[in-house]
């Protein structure tokens, strides 16, 4: 039985890293049909292989098609197992917000960091692009995020970044949430001067960044 | 700009040839930052190619640089294929939907007639304006974004990428009408006595493989850049992002002048094709034009002339991409007086 799960658990990861989609969803079924633990099945399987994926995007082994594909596989591998989730075995994970700031609409650097945080067990909500900075720090109080985290191509519109520090700062709350900041013209420069807690120069950075600030040291200080 | 004794089109002849010149040709690639040379919105460039034309002049005659881009935005060709261009008031363009929802309508799509679609006809009309007043002494180039870029204008990057590895024939699909628009622009734009420049940020290795690059753009690149020598025009092609694995390739695609940014080396690229291709770049368009300071851009530019100023083919010291709109006009002026002031003696 427990081979049987580990060989699932990596016939899932696999059939991410290959971006084979209806490999994911088949795999997916064969585990619910087990009866095995869904969480485990995601975070051993599907996210396991995101990681993966990850790391060949690292080694410029994969580009942007090839992660694109990857969640692709993996989402629906997620959406069969995700109504076989026990609640009990969900553990209490950490809440981003992230989106794209106001007059920008590229959205795909956006998009791969989204997948690479839920990849990495991160509660990720997305309010898209284009999004006032008075929205960020809006939704990051209602769901009581940990990681805001703000995403532009555009030089034009890198102010509104520094406008969302101001915003949480004006409004007494900046210590209740870490700002994380990317995209094309953004550098760590940039972000020390606006007061953002940290800058990441890709998905797969953004993820270590993302932990980094949530583990329990720094989540702490 | 009076402290130049030579003019653009009389330096960069002399250049081609290794003669006497009295500086490096230098091109802060200037954009919308020309609205604010002559005080207008970057919006009111929309279907109004004198006002195109009138800002460009200006920008030139104010700093003095090396080329002339009649340059809003990158989408004018998609645009005038069916897509959804968004024209903020005072901001660049962007896109706001592409030319198809679906890969299966590809067949809808027809190539661009620059004399009639979009606001092809009034970038033609700005060279053409800028042409006559100074074509004399500095080249007049049309920004021109090529097939692959194109292409995903046409069906949105995402999907594009995504095509790539379920769908190549679609994207080849995509790509070759993209061409097909680009033959009849730069045809246009040679006619309008200007050049194309060509520009093409989707075919960075920062979104896709070199072997990607290989197979959906080269091809569609190479055939761009024969058709443009065999009108006797020379071309320069910049790409954006990561581009050293590439570099071969943009060689092999016949490009004369190859313009790179800040997420790749000046150094490597002139060991590694130096010796067949100009080099173009590659000071920092927003950490340092737009954010640094006027000594920041004096260090950056100095850098960029150390490491490529004995390029075998030649360097022109530029911006890594366009300029931001809203970069400080004292940080052009100091990249182009430290181009003037440098002796490549003094190295």
């Amino acid at each position: 039985m427990s081979a049987d799960k580990e060989t699932l658990y990596k016939q899932l990861a696999d059939a991410v890293v290959d971006m084979d989609e209806d490999q994911a969803v088949a795999t997916a079924e064969a585990v619910a049909t087990a009866g095995l633990d869904a969480y485990e099945a995601i975070e051993k399987g599907l996210s396991a292989g995101m990681e993966r994926a990850g790391q060949l995007f690292d080694e410029e082994e994969y580009f942007i098609p090839e992660l694109l594909m990857c969640s692709d596989a993996m989402y629906a591998g997620m959406d069969v197992l995700k109504p076989h989730i026990r609640q009990d075995a969900v553990a209490e994970k950490r809440r981003v917000v992230i989106g794209v700031i106001q007059g920008d609409t590229h959205d795909i650097g956006k998009n791969l960091v989204k997948i690479m945080l839920e990849t990495s067990g991160f509660d990720v909500t997305d309010l898209g692009r284009d999004i006032p900075p008075a929205s960020f720090v809006q939704t990051a109080q209602e769901i009581d995020a940990d990681i805001i985290a703000l995403s532009t191509l555009m030089t034009t519109t890198m102010d509104g970044m520094g406008e969302v520090v101001r915003q949480l700062n004006d409004q007494g709350v900046r210590d209740k949430f870490k700002v994380i900041v990317g995209g094309g013209p953004i550098s760590q420069g940039f972000a020390d001067r606006i007061g953002a807690d940290g800058y990441a120069v890709n998905a797969a950075d953004a993820v270590r960044l993302a932990r980094r600030l949530t583990s329990p040291e720094v989540a702490a200080a | 700009m009076g402290t130049d004794a030579m003019k653009p089109l009389e330096r960069l002849a002399a250049y081609g040839k290794g003669e006497a010149i009295d500086r490096l040709p230098c091109v802060p690639i200037v954009g919308n930052t020309a609205a604010r040379v002559i005080g207008v919105k970057v919006g009111d460039f929309r279907g109004n190619g004198p006002l195109i034309a009138q800002a460009q002049v200006a920008a030139y005659r104010k700093f003095g640089y090396d080329v002339i881009r009649i340059f809003t935005d990158l989408y004018t060709q998609a645009e005038a294929m069916g897509a959804k261009v968004h024209y903020p008031a005072d901001e660049t363009a962007y896109l706001e939907a592409p030319a198809i929802s679906d890969p299966a309508e590809v067949q809808r799509l027809q190539p661009a007639d620059p004399y009639r679609d979009g606001n092809l006809p009034h970038h033609l009309e700005a060279m053409r304006i800028a042409v006559d007043q100074v074509g004399n002494e500095v080249p007049v180039t049309g920004a021109l974004t090529c097939p692959f870029t194109n292409a995903s204008f046409l069906v949105g990057a995402e999907t594009l990428a995504r095509l790539m590895l379920k769908d190549p024939e679609t994207v080849h699909r995509l790509c070759e009408i993209s061409l097909d628009t680009n033959f009849r622009y730069a045809a246009a734009i040679i006619e309008a006595g200007a050049t194309p420049s060509l520009t093409d940020a989707m075919s960075s290795s920062t979104v896709i493989s070199p072997r990607q690059f290989k197979e959906f753009s080269l091809p569609y690149l190479k055939r761009l850049i024969d058709f443009i020598h065999g009108k006797g025009k020379s071309v320069t092609l910049h790409i954006c992002g990561k581009t050293a694995k590439i570099w071969e390739s943009m060689v092999e695609a016949g490009a004369d002048c190859i313009s790179i940014d800040n997420d790749a080396s000046l150094i490597e690229a002139k060991l590694a094709v130096g010796n067949r291709v100009r080099l173009m770049g590659n000071v920092h368009p927003s950490a340092v034009m737009l954010q640094g300071a006027v000594e920041d851009v004096r260090r950056a530019t100095l850098s960029c002339l150390r490491e490529a100023h004995d390029n075998p083919k030649g360097f022109i010291v530029a911006s890594g991409c366009s300029l931001p709109t809203e970069a400080p006009f004292e940080n052009i002026e100091a990249m182009m007086e430290t181009v003037r002031n440098f002796k490549v003696e003094d190295q």
